[in-house]
């Protein structure tokens, strides 16, 4: 049998967490609510600046004058499928940002490619970015800062583009994901780790564990805004060999943990089953009674995606049959 | 009369220099250890000049007291580009103290797969942990982490132009480990993706860099059939690509012997690395001191 890394990876990650002291998670759950901004989108012809506008709007960030940092999901392209984040939501971002007088970078650093600029011509962001050379950060191969305590590593390099910026933008892919559920604004953090200290993959991140690791790049970097582009997704064995899959609907909002809970509600996904959303609730809100939606309600926009067997259990419509079963 | 494409790239090579004498992967950036050693390689005719000299000097004060290289002042721990200096200390013919220890180091390190925690959870499973036959040992990007291509093609070339320098069976050992490990992962459709073949069932297909630098670890393997290897790479070349795809796929076919037309004048663009690759696949001298001993 092919690729088992998918099996190997926890495991190890298991084997070496178990020798590790581990630091303990922030046991508090925050408090309050989120908002969470839901948009009807067709298509990627429609006017994206003004919705992204009116999502910046409604979340009340007001970035004049700051360092915003468009983190877009830029993997690999594959002309039969819809990996990346599409070039017309970045470059809507890009106009939206730049129009309310923030200082605007688009940074990436791919997982598994070096060749950045070369996943970036294919996925068409060359073309589709005005003056893509001097907007566009390679995360991959910028300079690193070490930032103390990462999961129970002593330190975690990081870059120092994502490190100054005041605001980092995670322009998110709806996807289902292989290994973690689904991958949406908060596993889109794995971008800002860099290759040249990692490598490609990013392995590193998968032996301190995937989930853990997403927490801890959520908790690094806290000023965040959330812009997730399901107009298509991906459903199925994401984040790179699924499916595509139509949502119309791009999700918004400044915490990540209620967009992202926000996005697997529309998926038919119970974001208390994933694992990194269940783990995390001292960063942000899961819980959807907290969540003030804004926009359309996620039952207007809500559609089923696909989930490969081994997740068939975060399915709404499994823990409604489970819940069914035991009633 | 118009500089040519080669000395183009040579003089932006010695344009972004830093003054601490590196290179970082662009220009006015910190130097990292990967840039100026392909710049130092790219520029190795210049070696003895105040110049290149600096950049060698700084590359060798960042090997740590284990043997390893750490991949930039910033960064404390060790790094795969640990085989990018020792490659550059054969061809300097520098065969010292620092030289042995990184030698060392890179004999003593393999994927975390191979470690006795993994092999026994893979004999409990009854089966390979990554689906990958666990008697071949490669080289992990970083130490504590699993073996990928690209860190095994890097470590393959440095043990490679190393043999000469080094007794004993474990270095032999450890090139034919590698180069089963980097075969066994070759992908259907000829060439190699950072490091399986399929996931989840599904073929993946080959990319241009790892294509490019697995078939340069793989040098001097006269058992292997490269044969659809060196197809794809062709096929690779030929398509469009970036300036990184194209300048490893072609530094690659040049060390197996194809020959290219003479690049025409163009600018350097702002990737420090790429220009060195592309001064480095276009000089006609350089590349051959990427062969091991023994491949002409």
């Amino acid at each position: 049998m092919q690729a088992t890394r998918r099996e190997f990876l926890p495991l190890a990650a298991t084997a070496l967490s178990a020798s590790c002291s581990k630091k303990q998670m922030e046991p508090m759950i925050k408090s309050g609510t989120s908002a969470v901004v839901v948009m009807k989108a067709a298509s990627y012809s429609v006017d994206l600046v003004s919705k992204i506008l009116d999502g910046i709007r409604i979340s009340n960030l007001d970035v004049k004058g700051k360092k915003v940092l468009l983190k877009p999901n830029l993997v690999e392209f594959d002309h039969n499928t819809a990996i990346n984040t599409d070039v017309a939501v970045v470059a809507a971002a890009y106009e939206a940002f730049r129009s309310l007088g923030a200082q605007v970078v688009i940074a990436e650093g791919p997982g598994h490619r070096r060749d950045t600029m070369g996943i970036a011509e294919q996925a068409g962001y060359r073309q589709g970015l005005e003056k893509f050379d001097s907007v566009f950060v390679d995360l991959n191969r910028d300079d690193v800062t070490a930032v103390q305590n990462f999961a129970h590593h002593k330190q975690i390099y990081l870059p120092n583009t994502a490190l100054a910026a005041d605001l980092i933008v995670s322009v998110a892919k709806m996807k289902t994901h292989h290994w973690a559920g689904a991958t949406l604004s908060m596993k889109n953090f794995f971008g800002l780790v860099p290759g040249s200290v990692y490598g490609w993959p990013k392995n590193f991140l998968h032996f301190t564990g995937i989930d853990k690791s997403i927490i801890e790049l959520n908790r690094i970097f806290p000023k965040t805004f959330a812009i997730v582009d399901g107009i298509i997704g991906m459903e199925g064995n994401g984040p790179i060999q699924g499916t595509p899959k139509h949502a119309g609907v791009m999700v918004m909002g400044t915490d990540n943990m209620a967009v992202d809970a926000t996005c697997c509600r529309i998926m038919g996904i119970d974001p208390n089953k994933v694992a990194y959303l269940a783990g995390a609730q001292h960063l942000g809100i899961v819980e959807q009674a907290r969540i003030q939606q804004r926009g359309e309600t996620i039952d207007s926009v809500a559609t089923d995606f696909q989930l490969i067997k081994e997740f068939a259990n975060l399915s709404l419509r499994h823990a409604v049959a489970q819940s069914m079963k035991a009633g | 009369m118009r500089e040519s494409y080669l000395g183009r790239r040579f003089r932006h090579l010695k344009q972004t220099q830093n003054s601490d004498g590196g290179w970082g992967y662009f220009e006015g950036k910190r130097s990292w250890l990967e840039p100026t050693a392909y710049s130092l390689l790219a520029l190795h005719e210049e070696a003895g000049t105040p110049a290149w000299e600096k950049g060698w000097n700084l590359l060798r004060s960042w090997q740590r007291d284990d043997g390893a290289w750490r991949p930039s002042e910033q960064v404390e721990d060790g790094h795969w580009s640990t085989a990018l200096a020792v490659t550059l200390h054969c061809i300097r013919g520098a065969y010292d103290s620092q030289f042995r220890k990184g030698v060392d180091w890179l004999l003593d390190s393999s994927g975390e797969e191979t470690r006795l925690v993994n092999r026994i959870a893979a004999y409990l499973k009854g089966e390979s942990p990554t689906g990958h036959s666990l008697e071949f040992r490669g080289w992990p990007w970083r130490p504590e982490t699993a073996s990928w291509i690209e860190p095994t093609a890097h470590s393959l070339v440095a043990l490679k132009k190393a043999a000469p320098q080094i007794s004993g069976h474990l270095l032999k050992r450890r090139i034919v480990l590698g180069e089963g490990m980097i075969l066994r992962r070759r992908c259907d459709d000829g060439g190699w993706n950072y490091g399986s073949k399929a996931a989840l069932g599904i073929d993946l297909p080959s990319y241009p860099e790892t294509t490019a630098l697995a078939l340069l670890g793989l040098q001097g393997n006269r058992d292997a059939e490269l044969g659809p290897a060196i197809d794809r790479a062709h096929k690779l070349y030929n398509e469009p690509q970036s300036p990184m795809a194209k300048s490893l796929l072609k530094l690659s076919l040049l060390v197996y012997g194809n020959k290219f037309p003479e690049e025409k004048p163009s600018d350097a663009g702002r990737d420090v690395l790429v220009t060195a690759i592309e001064a480095i696949s276009s000089s006609g001298t350089t590349h051959p001191l990427l062969r091991p001993v023994g491949v002409a």
